[in-house]
């Protein structure tokens, strides 16, 4: 949170500092397995967040004493880059910060994964942020499951995540770094587009009742978009064959 | 109508007996990226893993050769093991087998029968989903492709494929190109053009009386 003396005015004639309507997202778009030597994995681009996220497994769980005899364990890591932000990241690996969006994100795809198909196994799912600029643990959920998708791993759905704050009294969603500090609360918030399941919801700052059921509307309405720009990533590779062949079929 | 499905698509709404699929709320989801066939009511995942079933033919890689027991690496969540003294094959660390599946125990391991030590030849990883399509209906895209090359080939349905001999190259460029374009149809005509073999039994040619 930044300092509220020096506050800058977020919301000019209805217009965001970045030139966004309340409810406009950042551009964002997804790439389906960059990286070869995983199971699966993607790339997004969310606004100036940019987020590579791998799968691996399930292979055996090791260290042993963490395997489950009835499931697979799902064992996630998120972290920065020391070079991810503008401010100073210090050491690279895990922090206090990075512990606890692994924790959470592990628990979203704790509830979508299949995973007592395979049991003494482990999933691993890393999620690593080259560049930062508010959001990343919505981006990182969101490009893990498309991650997830490419790599096979049987899930019940495929989750989206995206973040809902209030700044001047207006509600708006899909916040950035500058709004994220200055703004009066911060709620992200992952989804099940299928069911509309909740798989996370957090919340920093301070909403009333009416807000919070205001702003998970806005998010369903957000993760249409969401969606379609997952699904359009992991189909693309396999219609850029069908469009070769298109002439000859 | 054929068309790609994602996980948590509703494909049908009534339950359907299917693999990779779950039944919610009375409706058939899918659990994977795949091909669902409305007309013919089948789901073939794009990507996936590999389900052991007994009696399946695998290739793995013999990871530690022991006095009772072979473990043998099958790029798989699952080790195989040979338990020596019911097979007379003896194999050193590093040698290329092919064997088949007896059962899945409940640790995770596969107990492998009648294995079969392969010499030469090289190794190729492909994914297990694509393993079907890479053998065609009665095997007539691998008959295709060993015709067409004079290779010998064997597919594990683990997804690894040992290829000797012949126009190894050409049968390896093959099985790659089946890989990336299993989903569009025409497939077995390209292969065919590719590697210059219809894929059908030999006829036996009359003998001329002479």
């Amino acid at each position: 949170m930044g300092n509220s003396a020096n506050k800058p005015e977020l919301i000019i004639d209805g217009r965001r500092l970045d030139g966004r309507t309340p409810e406009q997202l950042r551009q964002i778009k997804i790439t389906a397995n960059p990286i070869r030597n995983a199971a699966g994995s993607a790339f997004i681009e969310w606004g100036n967040n940019k987020i590579l996220a791998a799968v691996y497994g399930p292979r055996e769980a090791l260290p042993k004493h963490t395997q489950d005899p009835n499931r697979a364990v799902i064992k996630c890591r998120y972290t920065m880059a020391p070079f991810s932000s503008l401010e100073e990241h210090g050491r690279p690996g895990m922090n206090r910060r990075a512990i606890e969006i692994s924790k959470v994100t592990r628990e979203v795809f704790e509830n979508v994964i299949l995973t007592d198909l395979f049991p003494g196994n482990e999933i691993s799912i890393f999620i690593e942020v080259l560049q930062s600029d508010g959001g990343t643990r919505a981006a990182g959920i969101t490009c893990a499951s498309v991650a997830l998708a490419a790599s096979g791993i049987p899930m019940r759905d495929m989750p989206f995540a995206v973040s809902v704050g209030k700044a001047s009294d207006t509600l708006i969603i899909d916040m950035n770094k500058i709004e994220d500090n200055y703004s009066n609360a911060d709620m992200p918030v992952a989804i099940n587009p299928r069911t509309k399941e909740i798989n996370l919801l957090q919340m920093d700052g301070e909403l009333t009742p009416e807000e919070v059921h205001r702003g998970l509307e806005m998010i369903q309405k957000a993760g249409e978009t969401i969606t379609k720009i997952q699904r359009e990533a992991l189909k693309a590779p396999y219609e850029k064959v069908n469009e070769k062949y298109k002439a000859s079929i | 109508m054929k068309k790609i499905v994602l996980p948590g698509d509703i494909i049908a709404d009534k339950p359907l007996r299917l693999d990779h699929t779950i039944v919610e709320e009375g409706k058939t989801c899918s659990t994977v990226i795949g091909m669902f066939d409305e007309a013919a009511g089948s789901l073939i995942p794009l990507e996936g893993l590999w389900y052991p079933q007994p009696g399946e033919k695998i290739v793995g890689i013999v990871e530690e050769a022991k006095l009772n027991t072979d473990v043998i690496t099958l790029n798989a969540p699952y080790k195989g093991l040979i338990i020596s003294k019911f097979s007379e094959t003896s194999m050193v660390n590093g040698d290329i087998i092919e064997a088949t599946v007896k059962e899945l125990d409940k640790t995770g391991t596969i107990i492998l029968v009648r294995p079969r030590v392969l010499y030469g030849g090289k190794v190729l990883a492909i994914k297990p989903s694509k393993v079907p399509r890479l053998l065609g209906k009665n095997d007539t895209m691998i008959r295709q492709i060993t015709d067409g090359t004079k290779a010998s080939i064997s597919v594990g349905m683990n997804g690894l494929v040992w290829v000797k001999g012949g126009n190894s190259d050409l049968a390896t460029d093959a099985i790659i190109r089946i890989q990336e374009e299993s989903h569009v149809s025409g497939l077995t005509e390209r292969i065919a053009k590719m590697v210059g073999s219809t894929g059908q039994p030999h006829q036996p040619q009359p003998q001329q009386q002479g």
